[in-house]
């Protein structure tokens, strides 16, 4: 199995893959959709969704799911459909920058087979599971469904961004019976390769500059969650083993010693230049018990990072990775209406604890 | 009841053993089942309080997967949940209070640290962590519920069992033991006055046969006397 193809070879095609996505961009929910959906009930938001973008993955799974199972398969299986278009259209560096972010999916799928393997769920749950959105295409994902026991899925994935975390992540499931090994070394794979290779001096107000700003963002506030989550957590982990290179927050050595104390942690944060963005969030942090809401508080401050790069540099990836962020919150809100509904969350509490607009 | 016992002085002793018998039973059964509501007193307490526990930790539960479920979606959620493989261990073992043998039940492998929950942690999110936090928290919550409110209900049926125990001595056994005293010590008065009016009746008896042969005597005496 290679992921390398040679689609990343040559020119870029920005012209017209950015023509493409502002069709598509443009069949995106929009504030008011949001709205409406908020009061509506689940068979409503089902009904509703017939008739928008999402017709057809409805139909082709309303014999399999209901209800609010029924929504979530067919966001995934459409936001996959729009990802696997955008890398089908997308040539040269283009490709490969607009492959770099998508490989979480590739994480994501790798990460289900080996659980659904080491569950023993059965293939055609594991199958349902997959977000066919990373750069594995149909018959590398059959030959992995395939796959009998997680060393083979280890094996299959030889020649793949994977399969060095992996094979060294093998031993310790061998050792522990466990996961833990394998699913961090599927994501630390791809945050691994999401900035390797790429330029690092480049001027903060280019596209790529952007660009590299957003994905540095993406890594400091994956470092930023793990490090509170181990310092919450009061476990004995070593944090360094949860870090991922390539951020401006913190180095290694200082994620170590911050884990140590939360205030210390907080201060840093502050002082860096996510500071302002986070701060309210950050004194929230000190009075609540949860990181629930300082999550959602960083998943918003990423979305505005995103923002920044939507109209600047129109021929860019900039305006590509907009959309992918934009499609992606699209999917996150609706979910998040249709369980918030399912559970009986009043649309006030939606809005204000689960929609990012 | 009383028809069927034979009226005699044995069946008597008989009986007024066994009242005595009863009645220190009734007695001891009496103080059993105070002492027995007194302890289930205690232990209804606890379980309201173990039962609010475990419904506000159930809410949070509930709260934290809903949430979870809504920002990460289900299939993430699930997903999570299929990572881990190892289930808590649960061991039984058994106390006296007041001679009922309630369960007491240990738990080990509930509560979790991050790294020991299956998933990784570079690819989910805290609200997976609150949500496994939760849970677990809840599942030590129902624990001590199954504990506690099996030891109630135990309890309650021994309070139960002895409460008819003690009714059947008091309205049953007792009152017929009674019943069959004052019979057989009617009977035997009685029986005593038969006895009584029948030795009268053979003394009055014997008394005039007494007489009468005295008065024979004294006839033939007067009568041989006039002979001579």
């Amino acid at each position: 199995m290679n992921t390398l193809t040679e689609q990343n070879q040559g020119a870029s095609n920005y012209e017209y893959v950015i023509a493409r996505i502002r069709s598509r961009q443009a069949s995106l929910f929009d504030d008011d959709d949001y709205r409406k959906l908020v009061r509506m009930g689940t068979a409503e938001i089902a009904r509703f969704m017939e008739e928008t973008e999402y017709e057809s993955e409805m139909n082709a799974l309303g014999s399999r799911y209901s209800g609010v199972d029924l929504v979530e398969y067919a966001l995934n299986r459409n936001l996959a459909k729009h990802f696997d278009d955008l890398l089908e259209w997308c040539d040269g560096r283009l490709y490969d920058l607009v492959a770099r972010y998508l490989r979480k999916f590739d994480a994501w799928n790798v990460k289900t087979i080996l659980r659904g393997l080491y569950s023993g769920a059965d293939r055609e749950e594991i199958e349902d599971d997959l977000i066919r959105a990373g750069e594995f295409s149909d018959r590398e994902l059959e030959q992995l469904l395939a796959a009998e026991e997680i060393a083979e899925v280890v094996d299959v994935l030889s020649n793949t961004m994977f399969e060095e975390e992996l094979t060294a992540a093998l031993e310790d499931y061998e050792d522990t019976g466990t996961l833990v090994a394998l699913e961090n070394a599927a994501d630390r794979a791809f945050y691994e390769t999401l900035l390797a290779g790429l330029p690092t001096n480049v001027e903060s107000d280019s596209a790529t500059g952007l660009y590299l700003e957003f994905l540095r963002g993406e890594v400091d506030f994956r470092n930023l969650r793990n490090a509170l989550r181990i310092a919450r957590s009061g476990a004995d982990i070593d944090p360094s083993e949860y870090f991922i290179d390539g951020g401006r927050l913190f180095d290694a050595e200082e994620m170590n010693q911050l884990v140590g104390s939360l205030d210390q942690l907080v201060e840093h944060i502050r002082e860096s230049t996510y500071g302002e963005d986070l701060d309210d969030a950050l004194d929230d942090l000190a009075d609540a018990d949860a990181l629930i809401e300082f999550e959602h508080a960083l998943d918003a401050a990423l979305l505005e990072y995103a923002d920044r790069l939507s109209n600047r540099y129109p021929l860019s990836v900039c305006p590509v990775l907009s959309y992918i962020l934009a499609k992606e919150r699209e999917v996150d809100n609706i979910r998040a209406i249709a369980r918030g509904r399912e559970a009986g969350l009043e649309p006030d509490a939606i809005e204000q604890e689960l929609v990012i607009l | 009841m009383a028809k069927d016992v034979k009226p005699t002085r044995k069946n008597l002793m008989q009986i007024e053993d066994r009242i005595e018998l009863s009645e220190r039973g009734h007695d001891t059964l009496e103080k059993k089942r105070d002492g027995l509501i007194m302890e289930f007193m205690d232990i209804l307490d606890q379980a309201q309080d173990v039962r609010e526990d475990l419904d506000d930790s159930y809410d949070r539960a509930q709260r934290a997967i809903n949430m979870a479920r809504a920002m990460d979606g289900d299939v993430a959620v699930r997903g999570a949940a299929a990572a881990l493989k190892e289930h808590p261990e649960l061991t039984t073992q058994s106390k006296n209070i007041m001679g009922v043998v309630v369960p007491q039940i240990e738990s080990s492998k509930v509560k979790k640290n991050l790294d020991e929950r299956g998933y990784g942690v570079l690819g989910t999110s805290a609200r997976i962590d609150e949500a496994a936090d939760a849970y677990e928290e809840l599942l030590e919550q129902i624990i001590l519920a199954a504990e506690v409110e099996t030891a109630m209900k135990k309890m309650l049926e021994e309070i139960e069992t002895t409460k008819r125990r003690v009714n059947a001595l008091e309205f049953k056994l007792l009152p017929d033991l009674r019943e069959n005293q004052e019979y057989i010590e009617q009977k035997l008065e009685e029986q005593e006055r038969e006895e009584i009016f029948r030795m009268k009746k053979i003394k009055a008896k014997k008394e005039a046969e007494e007489r009468a042969e005295r008065e024979e005597e004294e006839e033939e005496v007067e009568a041989v006397a006039a002979d001579d």
